[in-house]
């Protein structure tokens, strides 16, 4: 079977190159004939691709231990979904998965049939398809998923168990999607650059590939939070790991385009920076793969080092950066807008303002990220930048980022009317002043508490004003019912709408992360069988520690009876249990979560005599970020659902 | 008020929303454990690291709670950390020197980019006080429109392909 798979790749790789290369020429040439033979080669790559996904499967399912890979990751006691995920469980197996992904968006790009953009398509198929090349080449000569061992291991090593969450299912594909997604806008900015079609087209083009790319960023990153919050039990769901930072960037940068496109689409300006965030959110996501792969930076999330691998990488990410910006430059002077604004107050400053910021977020991580080794490089000194650094730095840029949401609501297209202005801005205002008196009054001391929650409700109150105006007016123009104005005007224009809904999600998640980082409380105790102790308002009875085994694994459990201001609320358990075949223990944390707080009890360490260590941590709204990752994700499929060929022929006109 | 005046106070409420946030410590365990990466290679916050088989956190922190009963403050405990195990210890890196580089540039990079969109809106807008160069006949337009729409039926008929 690992020939097959091997021999399938190999097939794969000499397509690709050819399509590569026959897309271009074709492309050059106008050959209608050529094209078409390229387009059938990607179409063949993919079945390739997937002809040798299929035999690494088939491998894993039926424990051919003799390939390297089967057996580093699975063993015998595997269940049929953690042995699937071990696909992407690995180095060479996550590679050869991305392949997989990039040559069914490929196949997707060549088959779409499309109104607009259509002499983009041989340009930026060719770009995907070298880039696949490339991924082909690691895959085959430098991270080779099929690579046999001498013997037959009898058992395989099995999945570290901190990889034995449901979040394996979820996180690393919908994460790779994300950063795979981001080939096809560039490839098409590229296509664009080189055929010199540099108005709207490829704007329009990429627009939903975006969004889309995005969103399956932005849920893997969100389940990656959840995963770390409820696996690895140190309270929190966000570490400033350097790997989490890498995925969080293109997202950044993706957003911050997902926003100057309408820009160039509206007002035609903009092109030469819309050219340079797609540019900079590719380069990111595989600034991403880079750095989990070459083991230059620490972090939880890396996979064993590879040099080679770093420095194939490393110039991939080179020859994109030169490449790229070589064509940005070639076509600065065609690029160049005429642009004219009516005012410097305009929804238009204020998108400017947004992308500034989420672009100085990115870049504030970035500097953080890489700062270790500058500062290693420079001063020969090696220092740690960790969570303290990126949450100073970060927080004000996200709050104003957040409160830009707000503003920009609020301002008109073109331009405002300082009567418009302070009209719409009262209401708002009030809000917002209301919900920082009623908490300090309620006994919040902390500023930055009540600027976030201020800033907060003053978003929240711009959109929910916003959507009540709309439905006022179709209420009032088409005679009909609130509700069904209030739908049909989100019908309406989808994409506004559920942008919105986005904005409102990453509202509730701010939300969720002032509580849990700025009001949490932690306490540490060591209790015998019996024990009490009180945190807030609960009361936690420390009943037993039990002791058991199952055939993979050693258990113990600490059982805690739960009371809340005195009603019992009942029993947690939290875990700790022993792999036989690793040597890490993994913590089983207990949660128990509210609209209000999280209880979150950790068991640290025990001993012969049952005292047992539990770090108990109460997390205030800690269910609103989870919350608002879900309307974040309803709302950017809201926005991405595609609208009637019709109606967007008709929006696009507009 | 004046839209010069708004744009004022809406840069400066930007302004203070971009100061960090000063942070007031009371040094507890945890307060100093916040501060410091656990050294068993992990590169969590001390205050973070739950491994059972780290070694390095529980030494780490049974000599702070020693240092915080000899009476000593955050700032002596966390200098005793930086002499022992070096800079690498500190969970960011000290707001001097070098290091300095990394704290302002992000705030400097975004202020000079303020700048430049200052300037650039602003040419925009005179811009589009200039009267436009040429003005197309409302005939001439027509047919363009007409053309367009027919080329885009043409178009949706036909598909990519």
């Amino acid at each position: 079977m690992a020939d097959i798979g091997y021999i399938a790749l190999f097939l794969a790789l000499t397509v690709s190159l050819y399509s590569a290369v026959a897309h271009i020429i074709g492309g050059r040439g106008r050959d209608p004939v050529l094209l078409a033979s390229a387009r059938n080669a990607a179409l063949a790559v993919c079945g390739l691709i997937t002809v040798s996904v299929a035999a690494l499967l088939y491998a894993l399912l039926n424990h051919d231990f003799q390939i390297e890979y089967v057996a580093s990751y699975t063993d015998r006691s595997m269940s049929l979904s953690y042995l699937l995920s071990a696909l992407w469980a690995g180095n060479d197996g996550s590679l050869l998965f991305w392949g997989w992904l990039l040559s069914i968006f490929a196949a997707v790009l060549v088959l779409q049939k499309r109104e607009i953009g259509r002499e983009l398509v041989p340009y930026a198929a060719g770009v995907v398809m070298f880039t696949l090349t490339f991924f082909l080449v690691l895959s085959l000569f430098i991270a080779n998923v099929f690579d046999k061992l001498s013997f037959v291991p009898a058992d395989g090593k099995g999945l570290n168990p901190l990889l034995e969450n449901p979040g394996m299912f979820f996180h690393p594909p919908t994460l790779l999607v994300g950063y795979v997604g981001f080939t096809i806008p560039f490839a098409f900015a590229v296509s664009a650059m080189l055929t010199r079609r540099l108005g709207d087209e490829w704007v329009i083009t990429v627009r939903r590939w975006t969004l889309i790319t995005w969103l399956f960023l932005g849920i893997g990153n969100l389940i990656g939070a959840w995963w770390a919050y409820v696996e690895l039990g140190w309270g929190g769901y966000w570490a400033w790991d350097p790997v989490e930072n890498a995925s969080f960037m293109p997202w950044l940068v993706a957003t911050a385009f997902l926003h100057s496109m309408m820009m160039q689409r509206r007002r035609g300006i903009l092109k030469i920076w819309n050219m340079v965030l797609v540019i900079l959110t590719f380069v990111l996501s595989i600034l991403g793969t880079f750095l989990t792969r070459s083991g230059i930076l620490s972090s939880v999330h890396t996979f064993a080092e590879s040099p080679l691998l770093g420095y194939m990488f490393l110039a991939f990410i080179g020859v994109t950066l030169l490449g790229a910006f070589g064509l940005v430059y070639y076509r600065s002077r065609e690029l160049r807008s005429e642009a004219e604004m009516e005012s410097l107050v305009s929804r238009e400053s204020t998108f400017l303002l947004n992308n500034l910021l989420l672009v100085g977020a990115t870049f504030a991580i970035f500097v953080g990220n890489f700062f270790p080794i500058i500062s290693e490089a420079v001063r020969g000194v090696k220092i740690s930048v960790g969570p303290p650094f990126f949450n100073q730095v970060n927080t004000p840029i996200f709050l104003a980022i957040v409160l830009l949401a707000g503003i920009c609501t609020l301002i008109g297209w073109r331009q405002a009317s300082v009567k418009n202005l302070l009209r719409n801005f009262l209401w708002p205002a009030i809000i917002a002043l209301a919900t920082s008196l009623a908490l300090f009054i309620a006994g919040m001391r902390q500023a930055g508490g009540i600027l976030t929650f201020a800033i907060s409700s003053f978003v929240l109150a711009t959109i929910l004003l916003e959507w009540l105006r709309g439905s006022r007016a179709r209420h009032r123009t088409r005679n009909e019912n609130y509700f069904k104005a209030f739908v049909g005007l989100l019908g309406a224009n989808r994409p506004r709408y559920g942008g919105y809904m986005v904005h409102i999600g990453v509202v509730l998640i701010a939300v969720g992360v002032a509580g849990s980082s700025l009001f949490d409380v932690t306490r540490e105790v060591s209790l015998k069988p019996g024990d009490s102790m009180t945190i807030n308002q609960y009361i936690l009875t420390f009943d037993r520690l039990d002791r058991f085994s199952t055939e993979t694994r050693d258990i113990v459990t600490a059982s805690i009876s739960v009371s809340n201001g005195g009603t019992p609320i009942g029993r947690m358990s939290p875990e700790k249990y022993f792999h036989r075949s690793y040597d890490q223990p993994v913590t089983e944390v207990a949660i128990r979560s509210t609209i209000r707080e999280d209880l979150y009890i950790i068991l640290v360490d025990y001993a012969e005599d049952d005292t047992t260590a539990f770090k108990i941590i109460v997390n205030p709204l800690v269910r609103w970020l989870w919350i608002g990752g879900i309307v974040l994700v309803l709302g950017g499929l809201f926005a991405f659902w595609p609208e009637g060929r019709r109606q967007s022929a008709s929006a696009q006109r507009e | 008020m004046g839209v010069k005046k708004l744009c004022g106070i809406a840069l400066a409420g930007v302004l203070v929303m971009l100061t960090p946030a000063v942070t007031v410590y009371a040094a507890t365990k945890d307060d100093i454990a916040k501060e410091l990466i656990c050294q068993c290679g992990c590169t969590l916050l001390l205050s973070n690291c739950n491994h059972i088989e780290c070694m390095s956190r529980d030494s780490m922190l049974t000599l702070i709670d020693q240092k915080l009963a000899q009476g000593q403050t955050q700032e002596q405990i966390i200098q005793f950390f930086v002499n022992d195990y070096g800079e690498q210890v500190l969970a960011s890196p000290p707001k001097r020197g070098f290091n300095l580089t990394a704290w302002i540039a992000p705030f400097a990079a975004i202020l000079l980019g303020g700048v430049v969109i200052f300037f650039a809106i602003r040419k925009w807008v005179r811009r589009s006080e200039l009267p436009p160069a040429t003005v197309i006949a409302a005939e001439e337009e027509d047919t363009y429109r007409q053309r367009l729409e027919k080329e885009l039926d043409r178009f949706t008929e036909r598909g990519y392909r």
